[in-house]
């Protein structure tokens, strides 16, 4: 595939582009519909706003004789209530009483009760006779009847509820003024609110929340229809096979097609910001204009538009996001057939876009070095830091947010590549699909190691399954057994059986052959002198990211339960050791191993092996746990056996014990740093640090130079594996 | 020109599990000349010819298309063929020219060359009254014509067509059929698929009949009809056909 004709690829994408401008869909989609979509809503907004806020609402206040005559509760003509109870007289015209006789149908609780359910009025005040004469000795509570069942009662009751507060203030302020005492006097404290938030901050709340949702979701709307038409679409016209069959390459094709669907997505996404924002400053305008309550400023204030630093940066880091939602729209929608079928596709890639975005509007979630790293996540925390103005904060996450973008946009490119190379994703018949010939097929067609799709469905297989068995134990994890049996359950039973049923040579899948010696040998040496170094990153990790005391608490409960050393060894190093072995580096590894290239596979693996580690128990392990993986991964493939995994993986496990079960002990002041928490001194780090290198180079080396001699023994050793099952 | 030696082409089915759609088939075309692939839907003649076009792999055997390898040099393979079957669709929103324009420019042709050659083209195939309109609105007869522009746009010493003629009316055919004689004339090597009998009677020189993903005879029709007994081309076809099944080998069988 490589290198790209770069020439070829700006014939197809500069055919492809042409292609899209002649479609009115495309076009639809692109520029009309936001251009349309966002002045509408606005408008809507306004009316909607407008009608809610004019309207006038009826009160029916019964027994308006009671009243004392000051401070007057009611205006002159006894048509509404005082205008000196409200903010300004637009907002007391909205407000219109109608007096009701005590005698009459509003009096009867049974016929108020009836009118106010048929919206004959929006609320009944019942002045009680004994107001006027009691007034100053005792509480009066003037009953409000009201429809909490009708939002127009309901808000009539919060406004007729302030009325008369302020009316209660101003009879207090006349006794305070007759009985000569200070304002102080009934309200000794009074909260006064003080909003540091920054003008720009304030005008990023509501931005805050819709833009990165709105950015995110039109880049991948964006990126979804021409993927689909310039895949699923070809093949469905059939110009796919004459295309192939142009000297252009599989390379060539899928980068021009993904050139367009990137410029698509962009172009939709920014067209609907641009739209978005330039009604959210129209809005503003009117609002602002209306002037009136406080609400509208505030409504006015959130709705400017961020500022053109924010949203320069915006655009740059929407750039990758627009390409790796473009790479995998692509890769989706070579696998469909037709259009009608690339549709079919939208549901689940949205059902997992979806609550990655929603997650960031979700209080509390900060961006942090570990959502940085989730796809989509990341990429709309850091928006949203941008909209808010938080510079600082988008600043030291910009880079971790925009590499593991790029590496997923990289990655997800290589996959649609692979599609395009497979000649059953291409020329795909309709065939009919029954589950049980299905599996019947996967039975029987089996080949000696598992596909790269088997093996990241294991690796699915043992999330889901760690969730439902640790759901099933509850909150029994203080048992220890338990413990135990779930990791069996959930991270040796998937692999395991995977092996059995979809390989022909699970022994070679899980690599249960003898190593020679000197691989069992490194797999003890590394696991020691990498230790120091280990411990060294741990508690970088953790000065980095600390690990909440709460967790830390339950983690050395589980320690101490295990009172017993041997126990405890068997716990924490044997069991996950050997379980952690034969998934990773046994299943997950072999079938990665199919499907890329080595180093890939062994990079893929450890990352899995990481991830694992962050879903069932600390994301600070993720580090650790993925550069071991790497060491592991190489044991592995180079030894041709699990075992060296397994000795390297129970030490370096049974050392964090052993170390961490001696204390304050003589041996612990010889071999660590005083005052460090178990790390060790500067010279035994050093000659570790030199041991290690020399061994992995050792590793390297022996493993490439006899892939020959081993490649013959390997074959010998998987016929007499295939016949000892036959 | 070109040259097929026992190539097998075989599929995952659920059903079945894996199955030789081509059974390994040799035969070898030579310039100036037309060789025919006979035989029903499903023999295995557009798997035979989507392997020589490189977009499928093979499974075993050997196929040298223009002096290229088909597995070692696909790219090679592809910059010297021109492939047209019936089911290739063109661009409904393109013109004919900016379709074999596109293909021309793919096939990295010179501007200036590739301009002229088109004038040329469009010329052989009397399509300069339809150069502007789209895609999506020709008639069948337009589509097939710029198809085969696209076909010969970079001027291919090997030309496949696979099934060229299946569902035109006869006129559009006609048309066709002659266009691939005029190119045979001009020494072209040309691999033609059908499973009309007449089509090979007129163009094909040689004819290899297949079914099953078998050749189940391969010649000179005069001679081939000669060796079996035969009268004519169909009860030829028929007869080889009656074989197979007779001797109940089934190529999915074998092996």
């Amino acid at each position: 595939m490589w290198p790209l004709r770069w020439s070829i690829v700006w014939v197809i994408f500069n055919r492809e582009v042409r292609d899209q401008l002649r479609d009115r869909r495309t076009l639809f989609m692109i520029f009309v519909l936001p251009i349309l979509l966002y002045p509408l809503l606005g408008m809507g907004l306004v009316q909607f706003a407008a009608s809610f806020e004019q309207k006038p609402r009826t009160v029916i206040l019964v027994g308006a004789e009671s009243l004392p005559d000051t401070p007057p509760l009611l205006n002159k003509d006894r048509t509404g209530f005082d205008p000196s109870l409200f903010d300004t007289p637009l907002e007391a015209s909205r407000l219109i009483v109608a007096l009701g006789d005590r005698k009459s149908s509003w009096g009867d609780p049974q016929t108020r009760e009836i009118g106010l359910r048929g919206r004959q009025a929006d609320l009944v005040v019942l002045i009680p006779e004994s107001l006027k004469t009691n007034l100053e000795t005792e509480r009066v509570r003037p009953p409000l009847f009201y429809d909490s069942a009708d939002e127009k009662s309901q808000n009539t009751y919060l406004r007729v509820r302030e009325v008369l507060s302020r009316w209660n203030e101003t009879i207090v302020a006349g006794r305070l003024k007759r009985d000569d005492k200070p304002e102080s006097y009934t309200e000794p404290i009074l909260p006064k609110a003080e909003d540091v938030a920054a003008p720009g901050q304030v005008g990023g709340s509501v931005w805050a929340k819709l833009f990165p949702f709105v950015l995110v979701m039109m880049s991948l709307t964006g990126a979804f229809y021409p993927a689909v038409d310039l895949c699923a679409g070809e093949k469905e016209r059939g110009t796919m096979e004459t295309l192939l069959i142009s000297p252009a390459s599989r390379g060539e094709i899928v980068m021009g097609k993904f050139f367009t669907v990137v410029l698509a997505s962009i172009m939709t996404a920014v067209l609907n910001i641009i739209s978005m924002g330039l009604t959210g400053w129209q809005l503003a305008g009117q609002l602002g204009m209306r002037g009136g309550g406080s609400g509208g400023a505030r409504m006015a204030m959130g709705l400017a538009s961020p500022s053109f630093v924010s949203t320069f940066w915006m655009l740059v880091i929407l750039v990758p996001l627009s390409c790796f939602f473009s790479a995998i729209c692509l890769a989706l929608a070579v696998l469909a057939k037709s259009m009608k079928e690339g549709q079919y596709y939208m549901t689940p890639l949205y059902m997992v876009a979806l609550p990655l975005i929603f997650l960031t509007l979700m209080p509390g979630i900060e961006i942090n070095l570990f959502y940085s790293l989730v796809p989509i996540t990341g990429v709309s925390l850091l928006l949203r830091s941008l909209i808010q103005g938080h510079y600082d904060v988008a600043w030291t996450f910009f880079i971790p947010v925009l590499l593991p973008t790029i590496v997923y946009g990289i990655l997800a490119l290589r996959w649609a590549v692979d599609q395009f190379k497979r000649e059953d994703v291409l020329f795909r018949e309709s065939e009919r699909f029954e589950l049980g010939l299905w599996i019947r097929h996967v039975l029987r067609d089996k080949g000696p190691l598992p596909s790269g799709g088997q093996a990241l469905l294991c690796f699915v297989l043992m999330l889901t399954s760690a969730w439902f068995i640790t759901q099933a134990l509850g909150t029994s994890l203080d048992s220890l057994t338990l413990m135990a049996a779930g990791q069996a359950g959930f991270i040796l039973a998937p692999p395991v059986l995977m092996s059995l049923l979809l390989t022909s040579s699970p022994r070679r899948t899980l690599r249960l052959t003898w190593p020679s010696g000197r691989y069992l040998a490194l797999g003890i040496g590394l696991a020691i002198t990498l230790n120091p170094l280990v411990r060294e990153l741990g508690s970088y990790v953790d000065w980095l990211f600390p690990t909440s005391e709460a967790v830390k608490t339950i983690l050395g409960g589980m320690m101490a339960k295990a009172d017993n050393l041997w126990l405890a060894l068997v716990l924490f190093a044997v069991i996950p050791a050997i379980c952690e072995e034969f998934a990773f580096r046994g299943y997950i590894l072999s079938g990665l191993e199919t499907a890329y290239s080595r180093w890939s596979a062994i990079l893929l693996s450890s990352l899995l092996f990481g991830f694992l580690h962050v879903l069932l128990s600390l994301f600070q392990q993720l580090f650790n746990a993925t550069l071991l993986g790497i060491v592991l991964g190489l044991l592995a493939v180079r030894s041709k056996s699990i075992l060296p995994g397994i000795v390297f993986h129970v030490m370096t496990n049974g050392l964090a014990v052993l170390l961490g079960s001696l204390g304050t002990s003589a041996l612990a002041g010889y071999l660590f740093r005083p005052g460090s928490d178990g790390l060790f001194r500067a010279p035994i780090l050093v000659v570790g640090a030199v041991a290690s290198v020399g061994m992995l180079y050792q590793l390297w080396q022996t493993g490439s130079e006899s892939d020959a001699s081993f490649e013959s023994k390997d074959s010998f050793r998987e016929l007499v594996g295939t016949e000892g099952q036959g | 020109m070109i040259h097929v030696e026992r190539l097998s082409k075989s599929f995952l089915d659920y059903r079945r599990g894996w199955v030789p759609a081509v059974d390994e088939v040799s035969f070898d075309c030579q310039p100036g000349s037309v060789y025919g692939l006979l035989g029903p839907n499903g023999a295995g003649k557009t798997t035979t010819l989507r392997v020589l076009s490189t977009v499928l792999r093979p499974t075993s055997g050997r196929a040298l298309v223009a002096g290229y390898d088909v597995e070692t040099q696909p790219e090679k393979v592809r910059a010297n063929i021109g492939y047209m079957s019936a089911s290739t669709g063109i661009y409904d929103r393109m013109s004919a020219w900016e379709l074999v324009e596109y293909f021309g420019l793919l096939y990295r042709m010179p501007p200036e060359h590739l301009k002229a050659r088109m004038e040329t083209v469009f010329d052989w195939l009397q399509m300069n009254d339809f150069r502007d309109v789209l895609g999506g609105k020709m008639s069948t007869g337009m589509k097939q014509k710029v198809s085969i522009a696209r076909t010969i746009v970079h001027d291919p010493p090997v030309l496949i067509f696979d099934e060229p003629t299946s569902g035109l009316d006869i006129m559009v055919a006609r048309v066709v059929l002659q266009k691939i004689a005029e190119l045979r004339d001009l020494g072209k090597t040309i691999l033609f698929s059908t499973h009309h009998m007449h089509e090979v009677e007129k163009l094909c020189s040689r004819v290899a009949i297949i079914f099953k993903g078998r050749v189940q005879a391969e010649g000179e029709p005069a001679a081939l009809l000669e060796e079996f007994g035969q009268p004519d081309l169909e009860e030829l076809f028929f007869h080889l056909v009656e074989r197979a099944d007779l001797n109940k080998t089934p190529a999915n069988q074998l092996d």
